[in-house]
């Protein structure tokens, strides 16, 4: 408290030397902090696969590849699908959606769908009328959709994660006190819903229920000996970010080990 | 004059203390702030200009310096280096098994010729063909597949993708 008129005592901490030193931290903090993390995903490819070195001093060994499984998903403009050695499971239709947020006003968020079959059509900014850049694209969003191209509804937690049933199917109904959910984590965690409205119905993300189809895999076929590998083949207008998001669900449920392949037409 | 000096009488403090805790509150936040962003490494990979990085939630860092290819939706470049227009990129035909894309193979043979040489002299245990791959969000997989391609094929099978890190 500092007293009223001159000659009184200060009863307060001396934050003077708080103060220097707070300031002489923060500059040195600031040259030293990282606001935006690069970081990388390592794809080794084996010699051979993918590259053809000009020299090969060995032949490769013959290798058995009858008890592999050679998993490998497909990405087309409308589908993703999941093959493997003995068959293809059902596709997943998708229908694809773009975020957009301009540059200049970033409170500016548009969501058009996005037509594979006429890519170059411009989405007009609302506020200045002129067209969105490519690089104001946020996000690109895949629903899943019936044969009907209706979009299929989930349940989602608050976190933005999907849950399933006990057989790992995605939940298409609102759930009632009492029932027994799985949320789609890795690994999946079971719960017991008390609080319905804490899940919510939302269009259902293909990155999504393709985890869980990629986990159900892994799990089931856990002893072949390429379980970790997946090869990732897609068409050639498919854009980079959509690879990138679905290397990162094949990590996701396991399967770290990621060739890169391309689907002729 | 006498109305104002009156005034000043009343209204000059005799002691002006600074009101230093909200200043000292409002440091304090800043000081956790930056903690949380702190790196001891400093990053050794800056994405190149008028680049968007797709977000993934890859933690890996680069270690050391490899060497870069990055594509924008203009040009292709090696160490930050513009070697290629992306459009001429995208003109070679898509149906050829093996695309390679010529300019940029003459520029990986330089620096896999120079690794070769730093092998030699010893600098090197083994040529390690590490590169790394910063490629716009938006390029089709087109690109992407002819520069693996040729990166491929001179040497570099150890590709990383650049990726932002998502906030979590």
């Amino acid at each position: 408290m500092v007293e009223e008129g001159g000659g009184g005592h200060d009863l307060s901490i001396d934050l003077k030397p708080f103060i220097n030193f707070l300031v002489v931290l923060i500059p040195v903090l600031m040259l030293s902090a990282e606001f935006a993390k690069i970081s990388i995903i390592n794809l080794k490819l084996p010699e051979g696969r993918g590259s053809s070195p000009s020299i090969r001093q060995t032949k490769a060994p013959e290798q058995d590849d009858s008890d592999k499984l050679l998993l490998t998903m497909i990405v087309t403009d409308s589908v993703v699908t999941l093959g493997a050695k003995g068959g293809f499971l059902p596709s997943l239709f998708y229908r694809e959606f773009h975020k957009y947020v301009s540059r200049e006003d970033r409170s500016v968020e548009v969501t058009v769908e996005f037509d594979p079959s006429n890519p170059k059509k411009q989405i007009k900014n609302p506020k200045t009328g002129k067209p969105f850049l490519v690089t104001e694209r946020q996000e690109i969003l895949l629903f899943v959709t019936d044969e009907n191209h209706n979009i299929i509804n989930c349940l989602y937690t608050k976190g933005g994660d999907m849950l399933t049933d006990g057989a790992g199917n995605p939940l298409k109904t609102a759930a009632k006190v009492g029932d027994t959910v799985f949320i789609l984590t890795n690994p999946r965690r079971q719960v017991i819903v008390t609080d319905p409205s804490t899940y919510t119905l939302r269009p259902l993300s293909a990155y999504d229920e393709m985890k869980n189809r990629l986990m159900k895999i892994k799990q089931r076929y856990a002893d072949v000996p390429d379980g970790n590998d997946i090869i990732l083949a897609a068409e050639n207008q498919v854009a980079y970010d959509k690879i990138v998001q679905l290397m990162d669900v094949a990590r996701a449920a396991e399967f770290p080990n990621i060739a890169i392949s391309k689907l002729r037409s | 004059m006498a109305i104002q000096r009156g005034r000043n009488k009343y209204a000059t403090p005799k002691s002006a203390g600074l009101i230093i805790t909200s200043l000292i509150d409002f440091f304090s936040i800043v000081v956790i702030y930056l903690m949380k962003s702190y790196s001891a490494e400093g990053s050794i990979l800056t994405n190149a200009d008028n680049l968007v990085l797709p977000n993934s939630v890859a933690i890996t860092k680069p270690k050391e310096i490899f060497l870069q290819v990055a594509a924008t939706n203009d040009m292709v470049l090696v160490d930050n280096v513009p070697v290629v227009p992306t459009d001429d990129v995208r003109r070679i035909p898509q149906d050829v098994p093996d695309p390679i894309v010529a300019k940029l193979e003459e520029k990986l043979n330089a620096s896999y010729a120079q690794e070769q040489q730093m092998v030699k002299l010893g600098a090197l245990n083994k040529i390690q063909g590490n590169v790394i791959i910063q490629m716009d969000k938006n390029i089709e997989f087109d690109v992407l597949f002819k520069l693996m391609n040729t990166c491929g094929k001179v040497g570099y099978n150890n590709m990383n993708f650049a990726v932002m890190e998502r906030e979590q």
